[in-house]
């Protein structure tokens, strides 16, 4: 239908028609940038900011859905492939940005002036991923790595009068240069061993020089700190903890998804024999991510442990890829499902804190929940779905992402990874439900104030996540028949 | 009707959800009606039930999604049906809860409506788990009916409830989420998730595969029961749950564990349940014993009657590893004895806890002449349990120690001096009771039971003395069902004879390709 759309007199010689239609989820969000930058400028323009901000998400929401039941295939020369697969992630993105912007609507007070900023930050990052999932070559990954992650920089210092805020900016900063660094390096490792920066390429030749798995060791670390996998995970804590929450909201969604998608991409490059050490890590991760949560008493550090062991349980996927699923599909599949329903749940819940918490940071420690449950039942009973989603529980979406990633490490034959693997997340479950148990089950402190921050924007971005969260949890036919 | 029986406790939840947070009247009157429509179809799903036919009835299903697989995707239905295994207990979940709803009206004064919610929607969870006849539905509804009684407990509970709540919690959640790597594997490498096709299916996989399966099953199931060396959870959640909690984990959520052993283990993976059932008859009998006497040490009637149950579900155990067809009988329906007759006593704890704000043993003494139509109840109740016969103990306890004499004489001889100290610890706690002189002052002046107490009580009274005279009405139902599973087992046990060549009078265990069941 798009196709025939699309193509009729856009045929130019050099771009083809399936580049155009492949590429205009990135077009939109590019127009949707332009259009915001130009706004600022234009005082006439003003009133479409936010129009132009979220017609271009949902423009390229569109063509993404789209895009996953017509794939276009390679496009622009080969360095990017448009397929189901790179449109599901790019969905997810876009679905993340619009949740983000959404709780982020009156979050700010002294920053308010700059809040059109933030808003285009946020574009450019979304259009990063885009390019990140979608790249067929090293260099263009690192072009969508940088423009994703150079507007994070900013976003995470965003609130330049707390301190926290603009160590998060400079922690992240620091760290994310040097994963950049370290990236750059292992791609030129591999060009230098093989001649190619092309995956097609890459694929055919395969790396089997001590130079090239150097390379690639290098590469799949510079990941690894992306998605925030042990020991590449210290700077998560501290940068969502500092970070305005709308932005941890879409960091630690986001992000994750974009490097996770490359990942999978990658995953050939990695030696078979590799395939211990890659479980031993996931199961690491878990391990450091689980206990991590466990003692905190900041519920944005919590989570931000909570994402640590997700990232682990989502590596498992990976080793499962790497060790040969007997369903070609089934371990990217899996992940897809997983952050699908990680996307909606974590967006709810860092939502629900910035909801919580206003201009002032007040409300981001745990103790400050109690007795939420009388005082606010409908947030409170919001927040503890997206709990029992994190824990995995039967009629969220959780449970069927954690169903399906152990479906496909069981069947790639790793029985014991897969039961250390569950264990894991029953730890996990001890600080989930420390959070439900503190809102309903112990009595507010007289001092505490009620928090009273309702913003129409939050209520509907929750109850979307709601929407979605029992949607992926109940009905997984649906999502899996449609989108994976 | 199963689909309406199943959700209709959770339309109940929404509407009470919707109603005003002051009309508490308006909520329990909700759900003593949803309850109480709920067991009116149960009692009709019963009576409907044909007895002689050992499949699954009253069928229904419709596809829910389809699961990747090779050669063909792997569908999973919402199937719910009823067979001779789970029709007893459908039947007592249904009976059992209108009159967990009455009998809250002593003890639940806070928070109403959040209770009676999470009571209906436990009430879905548990019917799900027993109607389910697709393991991944099963197992969501597995999972599911976890969160309404943490709930419960976790708000209603007594001082130490948090950390009664989340050892119960963490404890089966443990069991429950290895056993879903179980249900992974066996629906992909069987490519179905039907449970009747699995059940048919289970003999063709390789004897280490089934042993592996049957271990994660077994683990789970285990630590709901609770089987012997995962007990410890029970006591406390006992102890902490406010009454109409302790009435339904003790009712029904406990038998979800032994529901499971004999569907999923027993049923399932007959081969490996064989070599496994001396470790399992034993760890039965170490239980009846082991939990009498913790339950004789007790000086809390509460924690008495929960270290109780810990030996009652040890015959459950034991008889259904015994594996004959009087052992499973007796199981099936000390499963429904051990429902009534523990509910009951924890009902009459309740009362006189309500009345009287203490537990211990050393507060009371003589209530009998203060309380004689509570006397009355308890002692009755107190019978049951030690089973006394033409009550329905006598029944379930009998048929098991015949059907694991048959077994393993060894076992059933350890098992029966529990019968002995369970007699021993319940008159003895009787007498500390409602016997001898008054100590304690505030005691005189004792209401006897009101009207509501001595109406909710009367259905599970006649209930026990109905299974106890009349045994036959109940056990014909579920006969057919049993005896397939019997006639599988002793298919297999005839075939282990022969190939050993000699007659061994224990069903020996056996290494199955080296793998050796804990």
């Amino acid at each position: 239908m798009i196709t025939a759309i699309l193509s009729q007199d856009l045929d130019i010689q050099t771009v083809t028609s399936a580049a155009w239609i492949g590429g205009a989820p990135m077009l939109c969000v590019t127009f949707g940038i332009i259009l915001a930058l130009l706004a600022e400028v234009i005082p006439t323009l003003a009133a479409a900011r936010p129009l132009a901000f979220v017609g271009s998400l949902l423009a390229a929401l569109f063509f993404e859905l789209a895009l996953i039941t017509d794939p276009q295939g390679l496009i622009f020369q080969g360095t990017f492939r448009a397929d189901s697969a790179s449109s599901s992630w790019g969905a997810l993105f876009v679905t993340a940005g619009l949740l983000s912007w959404l709780y982020s609507q009156r979050y700010y007070k002294l920053e308010a002036p700059f809040k059109p900023e933030h808003d285009i930050l946020m574009l450019c990052s979304v259009l990063g991923m885009m390019l990140m999932a979608g790249a067929e070559d090293l260099l263009t990954f690192f072009i969508g790595l940088e423009v994703l992650s150079v507007p994070l920089y900013a976003l995470a210092s965003f609130r330049r009068v707390r301190n926290q805020s603009v160590e998060a900016g400079l922690r992240y900063f620091l760290l994310g240069a040097f994963a950049a660094g370290l990236f750059l390096y292992g791609a030129a490792l591999i060009y230098a061993a093989t001649g190619t920066f092309r995956l097609e390429e890459l694929r055919e030749v395969g790396i089997h020089s001590k130079l090239g798995i150097a390379g690639v060791a290098l590469m799949a670390s510079a990941l690894f700190f992306k998605v925030s996998v042990f020991p590449f995970h210290f700077w998560v804590p501290d940068v969502y903890q500092g970070s305005p929450t709308p932005v941890t909201t879409f960091m630690s969604t986001g992000t994750k998804a974009a490097a996770f998608a490359f990942l999978f991409k990658i995953a050939f490059m990695l030696p078979e024999s590799s395939a211990g050490t890659l479980a031993i890590i996931s199961l690491l991760t878990m391990v450091v991510g689980n206990l991590g949560a466990l003692v905190q008493t900041d519920l944005k550090r919590l989570l931000g442990y909570s994402a640590v062991a997700h990232a682990g349980t989502l590596l498992l996927a990976v080793t499962a890829s790497l060790v040969g699923d007997p369903l070609p599909d089934g371990p990217l599949d899996a992940a897809l499902y997983y952050m699908a329903a990680y996307v909606f749940t974590a967006c709810g819940a860092f939502g629900l804190i910035a909801t919580l918490e206003g201009d002032g940071e007040r409300f981001t420690r745990i103790e400050s929940l109690r007795g939420l449950g009388q005082r606010r039942p409908v947030l409170a009973g919001a927040l503890s779905i997206f709990m029992l989603s994190l824990g995995g529980f039967p009629a969220t979406g959780g449970f069927f992402g954690k169903y399906f990633v152990f479906s496909s490490t069981l069947r790639a034959d790793m029985m014991f990874v897969s039961a250390i693997g569950v264990l894991l997340s029953v730890i996990a479950l001890g600080y989930y439900l420390r959070i439900i148990m503190t809102m309903w089950m112990q009595p507010a402190k007289k001092d505490v104030p009620i928090p009273s921050a309702y913003r129409p924007s939050s209520s509907f971005a929750t109850g979307m996540c709601v929407f979605f969260v029992f949607a992926l949890g109940l009905a997984p036919g649906w999502f899996l028949d449609r989108l994976l | 009707m199963l689909t309406a029986m199943t959700f209709l406790p959770l339309v109940g939840a929404i509407l009470i959800a919707l109603t005003p947070g002051g009309a508490e009247a308006l909520q329990r009157m909700l759900a003593l009606l949803f309850t109480v429509v709920v067991a009116g179809l149960g009692i009709t799903l019963y009576l409907g039930f044909d007895g002689s036919n050992p499949a699954a009835q009253q069928l229904v299903e419709h596809a829910w999604f389809s699961l990747p697989g090779t050669p063909h995707d792997i569908p999973v239905y919402f199937k719910l049906g009823v067979d001779g295994i789970s029709i007893l207990l459908v039947a007592l979940t249904a009976v059992l809860m209108p009159l967990v709803v009455l009998s809250t009206k002593g003890h639940i004064n806070k928070r109403v409506k959040e209770f009676m919610i999470w009571l209906l929607l436990m009430e879905t969870g548990m019917l799900g788990v027993f109607l389910s006849m697709d393991l991944i539905l099963f197992y969501f509804f597995w999972e599911l009916s976890l969160i309404p009684l943490y709930f419960i407990l976790g708000i209603w509970g007594g001082e130490r409830r948090i950390y009664a709540t989340t050892k119960f919690f963490l404890y089966t959640v443990a069991g429950s989420l290895l056993m879903m790597l179980g249900v992974i594997w066996l629906t992909w490498t069987l490519g179905t998730s039907d449970i009747t096709e699995l059940t048919g299916a289970t003999a063709q996989l390789p004897g280490a595969t089934q042993a592996w399966i049957f271990a994660s099953f077994a683990l789970g199931f285990s630590i709901k029961v609770p089987v012997l060396p995962f007990h410890t959870w029970l006591a406390d959640a006992h102890t902490e749950a406010p009454t109409s909690g302790s009435v339904v984990l003790a009712g029904v959520l406990l038998k979800m564990g032994t529901y499971g052993l004999l569907r999923f283990g027993i049923g399932m993976f007959p081969e490996v349940a064989l070599s496994a059932a001396p470790l399992f008859m034993g760890l039965g009998a170490i239980g009846i014993v082991y939990g009498a006497f913790l339950a004789w040490a007790q000086t809390d009637i509460k924690r008495l009657v929960a270290c109780s149950s810990v030996s009652h579900l040890g015959f459950v155990v034991m008889g259904l590893f015994a594996m004959t067809q009087e052992g499973l009988r007796g199981s099936v329906i000390q499963m429904v004895n051990h429902g009534l007759s523990t509910g009951l006593l924890f009902l009459l704890v309740g009362m006189i806890y309500e009345r009287r704000h203490t537990r211990d043993f050393e507060q009371y003494g003589g209530i009998a002449s203060v309380m004689p139509i509570y006397a009355f109840f308890f002692v009755f109740a107190m019978l049951s349990s030690v089973g006394l016969p033409f009550l329905n103990g006598f029944v379930g306890e009998y048929l098991i120690l015949l059907g694991t004499f048959k077994a393993s004489p060894l076992w059933a001889c350890v098992g029966v001096t529990g019968v002995i100290f369970g007699a021993v610890y319940l008159l003895m706690a009787t007498r500390k009771l409602l016997f001898g002189p008054i100590t304690v002052a505030a005691n005189r002046k004792l209401q006897d039971l009101n009207g509501r107490e001595v109406g909710l009580m009367i259905p599970l009274v006649l209930l026990c003395l109905w299974i106890g005279v009349r045994p036959n009405y109940f056990m014909d139902k579920t006969g057919a069902s049993i005896d397939q599973i019997v006639e599988r087992v002793d298919n297999l046990r005839e075939a282990r004879i022969e190939a050993m060549g000699s007659v061994p009078v224990l069903p020996t265990p056996v290494e199955l390709d080296g793998v050796k069941l804990r």
